[in-house]
C-alpha cells in the first residue's frame, strides 16, 4: 500500500484528507507541523506528502527544502496545498521541491487523482 | 458524582491536546487506560465532565492540573536500568564516535538531568564499569542534577527498594549493593562516590549556562512538564551545554524535534538519540 | 583512567550574565557570528525593555537557530511593543517570517486580545485566517462569538473553515444556528459541509 504524510496544523483539514485518501485505498499518517513532519519522513520515507504552507515551528517551505535536502526523500513526490490568496507562492513552492500545488479547499476527486498519478498508478 | 463518561470524540480531543502539550500520542489501544486515569483527574479536579475540564486545561490552568495529569497518564517510576536499550546505544555507538574526537586520557563526561533518587546515574556508573571496554582509556565524569534537594540527598545515601533494584542482573547486586533490613539494598561506597550531584533548575536564568563541555545528557521524562516556552528554552540550554558532537537522550516517547531544530536527530541500532553538529555550516 | 568524580562543576565562560549591559546584547545581535547572535537572542530573553529591537531583528536574521531563540524570548517577554511590532509580520511575503510571528502571537494570548478585532475585520482573507489561529488560545467564551461571526458573514471560503476547524475542538449546542448557516453558504463545498459535520458532532456530544 502507498504511504502518505498529510501534514497541516489544523486538525480537521487533516481528517479530511485521510478520509478521502484512506477511501481511496492509501495508507494515511499525519503531521503536525514541518518539524514533526521531517522526523517522520527520515524515520520512514513515504510516497506521497501532502504539505500545508502555513504551520508553526516549521512551515510548509522550508519543510519541503529540508526534505529534498535528505537522501531518502530526494524523489517523493510532495504536493504543497495552500489557501488560494498565496497563488504568489506557487513559483515558491516548485523552488522549494514541490511537484505539484493545490488551492485549499480541495475537491475529492481531484485529491485522488493526483495522489494516484504522482505515487505511480493505483494506491496498492 | 458518577463517573465521567469519556466518548469517541472526547477521546479524539483529548489526545491530540495532550500531545499538543507534552509529545507524547496514545494509540487507540491504549485507550481503556487513559479513560481510566483521565477519569480519575475529572473527578478529582472537581469538574462535572470532560467538556469542563477540557476546558480547564486548554485554557485555564497554572499549571497544576497538567502536572497531575501527566503524573498520572506517564510512567514515571525510576528503577535502576530503566530503558536500558540507551545505555546499550551509549556504549555501542554514542561512546564509540565520542571517543573518535577525544584525546586518550581525556575527560568524559555524562550528565543525568533529572537525576531524581539517583537510579539513573548510578545505574551509567555500572553499566560503564561492566559493559564499556575502552572505560580505562578515558576519565569518565558522572554528573548529576536535580531541583528537588531530597531527591538529591536520597541520591546521596544510595538506599534503593527491592523493587527499584529487580531489573537488575544479579551478579551486579551482589557485586555493588549491600543488602541492609527491610529489603533495601545499599549502593556501595565506591559507586556512590563516582558521581557529582548538584542542584539545579533548568528553567531558572541563574542556573543556565552551568555546565559546559558535556558529552552525553540523559533528560528523560523532564520536559513533558514543562510548558512550550520554557521546554524551548530548556533545549536552548542542553544544547549549549553540550560539547559539539554531544549526545543528548530523551524519554523514548519524546522528541527534540518537535522541540527545537538546534539538534540533529541520530538513528542508532539501540535508540534514536539527538546530536548537536560538530561543526555549524556556514 | 575510569569512572571519576567531577571535582570542579565545568562551568561555561560567557554564560548568561545578568549584569550585560543591554547595548552590548544588542549590538552582538547584529554581529557577524551565527553563536554568539543566538546567545544574544536567548539572553535577552529577561529584557522587557528589548522587545523592539528584537522584532526588528526577527525580520533580517536569516539563521533558522537564530530566528528560533527570537521568537522563544519575544514570546517570554510578551507585551504591547512585541505584538504591535509582529503584526505587521502577518503581511510578509517571507512565508517563515509571517509563521514566526503567527507562533509568537499565539503565546500572548491576553496581549493579542485587543487586536483581534481588527485583524478579523482585514479585507486580505489571509490575514483573517491567520487571526483565527492566533486567537486559538483566547478564553473560550469570546471565542465563540468572533466565530459564529465569521461562520455567518465571512465570504471567504477558507475563513469559515478554519473558523470551523477551530470550533471542531470547543463547540457547544450554541453555534447549531450559525453552522447551518455556513453550510448553507456554501453548499457544493465538500470541504466545508465536512468541517460542519465535524463541529455538529462536537457541539451534541456536549
Amino acid at each position: 500500500m502507498k504511504r502518505v504524510l498529510i501534514v497541516d496544523d489544523a486538525v480537521t483539514v487533516r481528517l479530511y484528507h485521510r478520509q478521502i485518501l484512506e477511501q481511496a485505498g492509501f495508507c494515511v499518517e499525519e503531521a503536525i507541523n514541518g518539524l514533526e513532519a521531517l522526523e517522520k519522513a527520515v524515520a520512514a520515507p513515504f510516497d506521497l506528502y501532502l504539505v500545508d504552507v502555513n504551520m508553526p515551528r516549521m512551515d510548509g517551505y522550508t519543510f519541503l527544502r529540508e526534505l529534498r535536502a535528505c537522501e531518502e526523500a530526494r524523489q517523493a513526490p510532495a504536493v504543497m496545498i495552500s489557501t488560494e490568496s498565496q497563488e504568489k507562492d506557487r513559483m515558491a513552492a516548485y523552488a522549494a521541491g514541490a511537484n505539484y500545488y493545490l488551492s485549499k479547499p480541495i475537491l475529492p476527486e481531484t485529491l485522488v487523482r493526483l495522489a494516484s498519478l504522482l505515487t505511480g498508478g493505483r494506491p496498492s | 458524582m458518577p463517573e465521567p463518561c469519556i466518548s469517541d470524540v472526547d477521546f479524539t480531543m483529548f489526545r491530540e491536546l495532550f500531545y499538543r502539550k507534552t509529545g507524547i500520542w496514545f494509540e487507540d489501544g491504549k485507550r481503556y487506560f487513559v479513560d481510566r486515569r483521565l477519569s480519575e483527574r475529572i473527578l478529582a479536579s472537581g469538574k462535572g465532565s470532560f467538556r469542563q475540564y477540557y476546558q480547564k486545561l486548554r485554557w485555564s490552568d497554572n499549571g497544576a492540573e497538567w502536572q497531575a495529569l501527566i503524573n498520572a497518564l506517564t510512567v514515571n517510576e525510576t528503577y535502576f536500568f530503566r530503558e536500558v536499550h540507551q545505555f546499550e546505544c551509549l556504549v555501542n555507538s554514542m561512546l564509540e564516535e565520542i571517543a573518535q574526537h577525544k584525546t586518550p586520557g581525556g575527560v568524559i563526561r555524562i550528565w543525568s538531568i533529572p537525576s531524581s533518587s539517583g537510579e539513573e546515574p548510578y545505574s551509567l556508573a555500572i553499566y560503564l564499569l561492566e559493559k564499556w571496554r575502552k572505560l580505562s582509556e578515558f576519565d569518565v565524569e558522572i554528573l548529576a542534577s536535580d531541583i528537588d534537594t531530597e531527591a538529591l540527598e536520597r541520591a546521596r545515601a544510595g538506599v534503593y527498594s527491592a523493587r527499584s533494584v529487580q531489573y537488575l542482573p544479579k551478579e551486579y547486586l551482589l557485586k555493588y549493593f549491600t543488602p541492609l533490613p527491610g529489603d533495601q539494598y545499599q549502593l556501595n561506597e565506591e559507586i556512590r562516590g563516582t558521581v557529582a550531584f548538584s542542584r539545579i533548575n533548568l528553567v531558572d536564568p541563574q542556573d543556565t549556562g552551568m555546565f559546559q563541555n558535556i558529552d552525553v545528557v540523559f533528560c528523560r521524562n523532564l520536559l513533558i512538564y514543562f510548558d512550550d516556552i520554557s521546554r524551548r528554552r530548556a533545549a536552548e540550554t542542553l544544547y549549549d551545554a553540550l560539547a559539539p558532537g554531544g549526545f543528548i537522550c530523551l524519554g523514548h516517547s519524546e522528541s527534540m524535534s518537535r522541540i527545537s531544530s538546534l539538534f540533529t536527530l541520530r538513528r542508532f541500532p539501540e535508540a534514536i538519540v539527538y546530536q548537536k553538529p560538530i561543526r555549524r555550516a556556514p | 583512567m575510569a569512572l571519576r568524580k567531577a571535582t570542579t562543576i565545568p562551568l561555561q565562560s560567557g554564560a548568561a550574565d545578568e549584569s550585560s549591559a543591554l547595548e552590548s546584547l544588542v549590538r552582538q545581535l547584529s554581529g557577524p557570528d551565527v553563536e554568539e547572535r543566538r546567545h544574544a537572542a536567548r539572553n535577552l530573553a529577561n529584557r522587557p525593555d528589548a522587545a523592539a529591537v528584537l522584532v526588528s531583528r526577527l525580520a533580517q536574521e536569516t539563521e533558522p537557530d537564530v530566528r528560533e531563540a527570537i521568537a522563544t524570548s519575544l514570546s517570554a517577554i510578551g507585551g504591547r511593543e512585541a505584538v504591535e511590532g509582529l503584526i505587521p509580520y502577518l503581511s510578509s511575503d517571507d512565508a517563515a517570517l509571517r509563521n514566526t510571528a503567527i507562533e509568537i502571537l499565539q503565546h500572548l494570548p491576553a496581549d493579542v486580545a485587543s487586536h483581534v478585532d481588527g485583524l478579523l475585520a482585514n479585507p486580505d482573507p489571509d490575514l483573517r485566517i491567520f487571526a483565527v489561529n492566533i486567537i486559538e488560545a483566547l478564553s473560550h467564551p469570546r471565542l465563540e462569538t468572533w466565530l459564529s461571526d465569521i461562520l455567518r458573514n465571512d465570504p471567504h471560503v477558507n475563513v469559515v473553515g478554519a473558523a470551523l476547524n477551530l470550533l471542531s475542538e470547543i463547540a457547544t449546542a450554541a453555534v447549531l444556528p450559525a453552522v447551518e448557516q455556513a453550510r448553507q453558504r456554501f453548499a457544493g463545498e465538500p470541504y466545508i459541509d465536512f468541517a460542519c459535520r465535524a463541529v455538529e458532532k462536537r457541539a451534541r456530544e456536549s
